[in-house]
């Protein structure tokens, strides 16, 4: 089998309606299609083009749009080619179905979503914790949750205020933008 | 009470209060001599600040002419060598290794996260000071600190267990009731560990105002009895259970 992405791949993929097909590359393909078409299209990719590698899944927070983007990511030994298939799902509630039972590796994934994100997927064998054992606050890959807020609440800082600094300070020199500033100054 | 002045320390007045032996300073020089000139260290390797290690422990460096070894377990190592950030889920186990140290012990702070966050100021995983829960002898900073100075830091630390400066182990019993407070800050109410640190307090004499305390209060009610290990083994498609019932 050659080494780019071959035309019976497309074929293949117009018998799915309401897909949008992107070639990045020449063995690299971005899919964009309805959340509902979804597993329809991993079964296509798994069992008839030999997409039998799910690389990763990644969600994105778009907040301003209320909504969470998942990118399925597949890799094919054969063809030596990546598909990343893009789905929109709503913010609220968050909930998708599982693809556990296509490819198994998606349990870690979906897990670890889960975990960052609060999407929740239905059919993944285990939604417990996964790496923020000891976190219990708002899922922290969210966009709303404020990060610096949530440390200046629970951390203290030391103060490091030497003479040398206070000298150079002095001659105009040291901290000139505090981190408040330097962000103002972003458009 | 011998000495008036004496007073104003209370805990070092009891000590003082059972030297009899006429060389018993003399023999403190030595035995704080011999410390300083052989030390276990146990890294524990939570950044990238390990990296510095190798070149500062092999050929070119070389802290074995010092006198100091890597240690691959708690129990036999003097000095924790903390080599970067400390995520809320690896002090867990800092704690509880450096709980498991026979004292005296030394910690080493090491690079700028351990001192203020460093890089990860803002990220919500990471504690940001690492002497809030540990009690630390020396801090090495950089972003990372070169294998020159991580042996300067050494020597430093040398010279203050020889002076008897170095006492943070003995300042963890003092106060563990503060420590304690930071820890269940970060950990919950619930939060404990196998070792009994009041015990030992009072067993090196060194139980004080700030042993005991509201957040140790609260640790004894929230105490559970640690419960024996459970084993298990898959053989042939059925799961037998050794050791305790899980029943």
């Amino acid at each position: 089998m050659s080494k780019t992405v071959t035309p019976w791949l497309d074929n293949l993929l117009q018998e799915i309606e309401g897909i949008e097909i992107r070639r990045k590359d020449s063995r690299r393909v971005r899919i964009d299609i309805a959340a509902d078409s979804l597993p329809t299209l991993l079964e296509l990719l798994r069992g008839r083009a030999g997409y039998v590698h799910l690389s990763a899944i990644t969600c994105v927070d778009w907040i301003d749009e209320s909504q969470f983007e998942l990118v399925y990511q597949l890799w094919s030994y054969e063809s030596q080619s990546l598909v990343s298939a893009h789905i929109r799902i709503a913010r609220d509630p968050g909930v998708y179905v599982s693809v556990f039972d296509l490819y198994q590796p998606a349990a870690f994934f979906e897990r670890d979503i889960h975990e960052m994100f609060g999407v929740y997927f239905e059919g993944s064998p285990d939604m417990s914790k996964f790496i923020l054992t000891e976190w219990n606050g708002p899922p922290p890959m969210r966009k709303e949750f404020d990060a610096e807020a949530w440390v200046n609440e629970t951390f203290e800082r030391k103060e490091y205020q030497p003479d040398w600094l206070k000298e150079i300070t002095e001659q105009g020199g040291g901290i000139v933008k505090s981190p408040e500033e330097a962000r103002q100054k972003k458009p | 009470m011998k000495n008036m002045k004496e007073i104003d320390i209370p805990i070092e007045a009891s000590v003082e209060q059972s030297r009899t032996n006429p060389l018993a300073r003399v023999f403190d020089e030595l035995v704080r001599f011999c410390r300083s000139r052989s030390m276990f260290m146990l890294h524990y390797c939570t950044g990238c600040g390990a990296i510095e290690l190798p070149p500062a422990m092999t050929s070119r460096f070389d802290m074995e002419r010092l006198g100091i070894q890597p240690m691959v377990t708690p129990r036999q190592a003097d000095i924790l060598l903390i080599t970067g950030y400390v995520s809320i889920k690896t002090l867990k186990r800092v704690i509880l290794t450096y709980e498991q140290m026979g004292s005296p012990k030394y910690v080493i702070g090491i690079c700028s996260c351990t001192v203020n966050g460093g890089m990860y100021w803002q990220s919500y995983a990471t504690a940001k000071q690492l002497d809030q829960y540990l009690p630390v002898d020396l801090y090495i900073a950089g972003c990372m600190p070169r294998p020159e100075a991580v042996l300067e830091g050494m020597r430093k630390l040398m010279d203050r267990i020889r002076s008897g400066e170095a006492d943070g182990w003995k300042d963890y019993y003092r106060r563990y009731d503060w420590y304690l407070g930071n820890q269940q800050h970060l950990f919950g109410d619930d939060w404990q560990t196998p070792a009994d640190v009041i015990g030992e307090a009072s067993h090196y004499d060194l139980a004080g105002s700030g042993t005991e305390g509201e957040h140790t209060h609260l640790l004894q009610q929230c105490q559970k009895p640690l419960e024996p290990q459970q084993t298990f083994f898959q053989i042939g498609g059925s799961l037998e259970v050794k050791g305790e019932s899980h029943e």
